[in-house]
């Protein structure tokens, strides 16, 4: 049974934990380095592990190291950078068949681990620094990254929205940071991240799969004994904040659609508990489709295709968003509030409720099959401070009353709405 | 009919059954897993605008989008709304339609015998008013803005326009505003008799559920369709582009591209087995390890968003490169280039044997997951051969193989360039 993680501290502020089942044909290591979010760092680390995936001492050479990586099977690494609430959490991943499964019986494991501590620990530097070459295009990619957000305008006003509603919060700090940070990386600033990273993040290593972790972990309690380490304390507590007034802010451009979001604070979640019962108000009310949302705004006004509301207990936001016609934002910002005060009342039947707790045992059943949804949902339990297995969480959501869903309800307060509206002309097109 | 398709290579095997109904069941029941994920597909996509089901009529001639028009309009029956009914069941539901391919489908942890029914009733039940028609419309209209104003979307259809002379394929699958005004409750129904008959889908389930329990309900829900005798018009395509280059401004912060090249189109087994060559042709020409992906990257001409595929229908091919460029016109020239020098150098033997063990470890790592396996064993399904196949078609590759699609298949005067670039005056912040 995957259903169980096992967690232990192989370091100074380093854990390593595993989720091993027979059933899966892969392996997939995940390095996660935590610290918390700031303007002026945030680009310097971002670019941290598209430098590591470059290459590194031993595989000094890019195209080598894809060589290689096709060798192992298509093995894959990966680079990226997530937020959590306000930490910003670079991640490097290795994912490749198991053993078991290649032509010739090829020893996987082992070289996927060899590679992950390779990039990790040994990155390639010159006389102590990253490669100007490669922080040179590395920057750019990562420019390229940033401004992108702009080319998804649904993204694109959603970001903006955040950026209102956090305003001069480190949660308002972009995962890869802003443009003009990004810009001004050098391979000082980039190395001394790098260094900053090894030296300070709390590190969580994830190995899931149905290979042995024993070596793996074993080879990062190695390496990692190696650094002196000063870890920072990672505080998971949950954001507790309450809108003041609403604030509206319109943007014009030549889409074809508005984009309408708003974006609500959750005020008073502190327990496991309470994020369950905002968890499900916010499935009830836009997570499914069978959801107010959907059954109001798309089904009986023809509104809209999109009209979802999602939780974010890191942030503490609960957002709604949908794409609409410019003219009838307003009939959607009415019928969107119009649908939370109905939960808020209670006037929703209790057959919603059920079925909403169907739906979300069935996904929170399904995520045990496979190796990226047991990542996400493990790493964001341990962020969180709190533990369980999926199933665990079945147990706790299916007792949640109607009550329960109104009381979480009340607790919201609307902050920011943002539209992106078509311009004139783009709409008469 | 129950014939049991085995794999010595990976140890694994499924059921095909051919139902009385006419409907055939591809079964792949997965030892260890918590979900089953079940989908029910018609052979019937956006370019099927023209059929008939009696040869000594004309051809009839529906307006473009009514394959997804047909998908949003089946969730409705008399008795209400799918999606209400799967709201007492926790599964989660969805639909898609793609070129040439209609699916329904569902994931669940639970109940499983009871979505089944819901699903194998609800496709197998057509129901359509004039009223419901017009509602969807409004809908619709939206998801096709939604769609308009997403660039990734309008660099692939604007290439295939650009591509195609004739074939419907260049049309959008939603269709347009005006062509999904043309639709009616009765073209519907008559749409529905033409495709939806049981011999002409396919129901794939895998993962956590018993074959007999599929059986059982088919037997209970579906009743046997008459013999089906339906006719494609053959679209006379030719085998040149309808032009060259094909531009849109568009706010976007970098210039997007898609190269595409033209293929004959061949027998629907022939078209598959070069479709999974061609991959492995791409991963020697452009992929991570290729040195033409090197030097495109360092000179800053791609980005980590390239990519390569090779896509393949009833009576469509093409190989497409596409990514994020400063220069696509460059980048474009690069690729060619490559093209050409490969095809009068020849493949290196090395590079081949590890493009084929990417491509295989790829192929293996699909097989890690309940959806995924439904969705090959269906596709596959249509193209006359089963699962494992694509594993053996990889596994069994040569070079000689591989020269041969190069040299026939990489014309590089049967190529399309679609770009995507900024708005002049892009208001970016």
């Amino acid at each position: 049974m995957s259903d169980v993680m096992k967690r232990v501290k192989i370091g100074d502020g380093v854990h390593f934990s595993t989720i091993i089942d027979p059933k899966f044909k892969s392996n997939r290591i995940s390095v996660n380095l935590l610290l918390p979010l700031e303007e002026a760092t945030a680009a310097d680390r971002a670019i941290v592990p598209f430098l590591l995936r470059l290459r590194y001492r031993d595989c000094p050479d890019f195209t080598r190291l894809n060589e290689k990586l096709c060798d192992l099977y298509g093995a894959a690494v990966d680079g990226d950078v997530r937020k959590y609430g306000a930490y910003q959490i670079v991640n490097l991943s290795v994912q490749a068949l198991d053993d078991r499964y290649t032509i010739d019986q090829a020893p996987l494991v082992q070289e996927c681990t060899q590679l992950a501590c390779g990039m990790l620990f040994d990155p390639y530097l010159e006389n102590g620094l990253f490669s100007q070459t490669d922080v040179q295009l590395e920057r750019q990619n990562l420019i390229d990254t940033i401004e992108s957000e702009f080319n998804d305008k649904r993204e694109y006003a959603i970001g903006k929205c955040m950026s209102i509603l956090f305003g001069d919060s480190p949660m308002a700090v972009k995962k890869y940071g802003s443009r003009e940070r990004a810009a001004q990386i050098t391979p000082e600033s980039a190395t001394q991240a790098y260094r900053d990273l090894l030296r300070r993040a709390a590190v969580e290593i994830l190995f899931l799969g149905c290979g042995d972790p024993s070596a793996a972990q074993q080879i990062f309690a190695d390496r990692f004994a190696e650094i002196a380490r000063s870890p920072i304390a990672y505080d998971g507590s949950l954001p507790v904040q309450k809108a003041e007034k609403v604030r509206s802010v319109r943007e014009e451009m030549d889409v074809a659609q508005g984009k309408l979001v708003m974006g609500f604070r959750t005020g008073e979640v502190r327990t496991p508990d309470d994020v369950n019962a905002m968890k499900m108000m916010a499935a009830l009310y836009g997570g499914t489709p069978f959801s107010r949302l959907f059954q109001h705004v798309r089904e009986k006004l023809s509104l809209c295709y999109y009209c979802a509301a999602r939780y974010d207990k890191s942030s503490g936001i609960l957002m709604v968003d949908s794409g609409v016609e410019t003219e009838n934002e307003p009939k959607a910002r009415e019928e969107i509030l119009h649908q939370l005060s109905v939960l808020q009342q209670g006037e929703f039947p209790q057959e919603e409720l059920a079925s909403t707790i169907l739906t979300m045992t069935n996904a929170l059943k399904s995520t045990v099959d496979t190796l990226s949804g047991l990542e996400n949902w493990y790493l964001t339990q341990i962020l969180s401070g709190y533990v369980e297995s999926p199933l665990e969480n079945v147990e706790k959501i299916s007792r949640i009353t109607k009550q329960e869903i109104q009381q979480a309800a009340a607790k919201i307060t609307l902050d920011t709405v943002f539209f992106l509206a078509a311009k004139k002309e783009a709409q008469d097109q | 009919m129950k014939q049991q398709i085995r794999s010595e290579r990976i140890r694994e095997s499924y059921w095909k059954i051919q139902h009385p109904s006419g409907l055939t069941l591809l079964l792949y029941p997965m030892e260890g897993f918590s979900s089953a994920y079940a989908m029910m597909t018609t052979d019937y996509g956006s370019v099927d605008l023209t059929f008939r089901t009696d040869s000594s009529v004309p051809f009839t001639q529906i307006p473009a989008g009514t394959a997804h028009f047909l998908e949003h309009k089946m969730f409705e029956n008399k008795d209400g709304d799918a999606f209400a009914k799967y709201a007492a069941t926790g599964a989660s539901a969805n639909a898609f339609t793609s070129f040439d391919k209609t699916s329904y489908l569902f994931g669940c942890a639970d109940q499983f015998e009871e979505s089944l029914r819901i699903l194998l009733e609800f496709v197998s039940t057509p129901y359509f008013t004039p009223q419901t028609v017009s509602k969807e419309q409004g809908i619709i209209g939206q998801e096709i803005k939604m769609y308009d104003d997403n660039p990734d979307w309008r660099v692939l259809f604007n290439l295939l326009k650009a591509i195609y002379v004739h074939h419907p394929i260049a049309i959008d699958i939603a269709g347009t505003v005006e062509s999904i005004a043309q639709i009616t409750a009765d073209s519907l129904y008559e749409t529905y008799r033409a495709f939806y008959n049981l011999h002409n889908m396919v129901l794939a389930v895998a993962g956590n559920f018993s074959p007999d329990v599929v059986i059982r309900i088919a037997d209970q829900v579906l009743s046997p369709a008459p013999k089906l005798q339906l006719e494609r018009a053959v679209v006379d395509e030719p085998e040149q582009v309808a032009q060259k280059r094909i531009e849109q401004k568009f706010p976007v912060a970098a210039p997007m591209f898609c190269l595409g090249l033209k293929i004959r189109p061949s027998a629907p087994r022939e078209g598959v087995v070069n479709s999974v060559i061609q991959e492995i042709v791409n991963e020697v020409l452009a992929g991570d390890a290729s040195g033409l992906y090197r030097r495109l990257y360092d000179q800053g001409l791609i980005n980590a968003t390239f990519d390569s595929e090779a896509d393949v229908g009833k009576d469509f091919a093409a190989v497409i490169f596409s990514g994020e460029s400063k220069d696509p016109d460059r980048a474009a020239q690069e690729i060619m280039k490559e093209i050409e020098r490969l095809q009068s150098q020849g493949i290196d033997p090395e590079a081949f044997a590890r493009s084929k063990k990417a491509v295989y470890g790829r192929y293996v790592r699909m097989l890690n997951r309940p959806d995924s396996i439904a969705n090959a064993m269906t596709s596959a399904y249509f193209s006359g051969l089963d699962l494992y196949d694509l594993l053996d078609i990889v596994a069994d590759a040569t070079l000689e193989q591989a020269q041969k699609r190069l040299a026939e298949d990489y014309r590089t005067d049967c190529a399309a360039l679609s770009v995507i670039s900024p708005l002049d005056e892009t208001a970016k912040e």
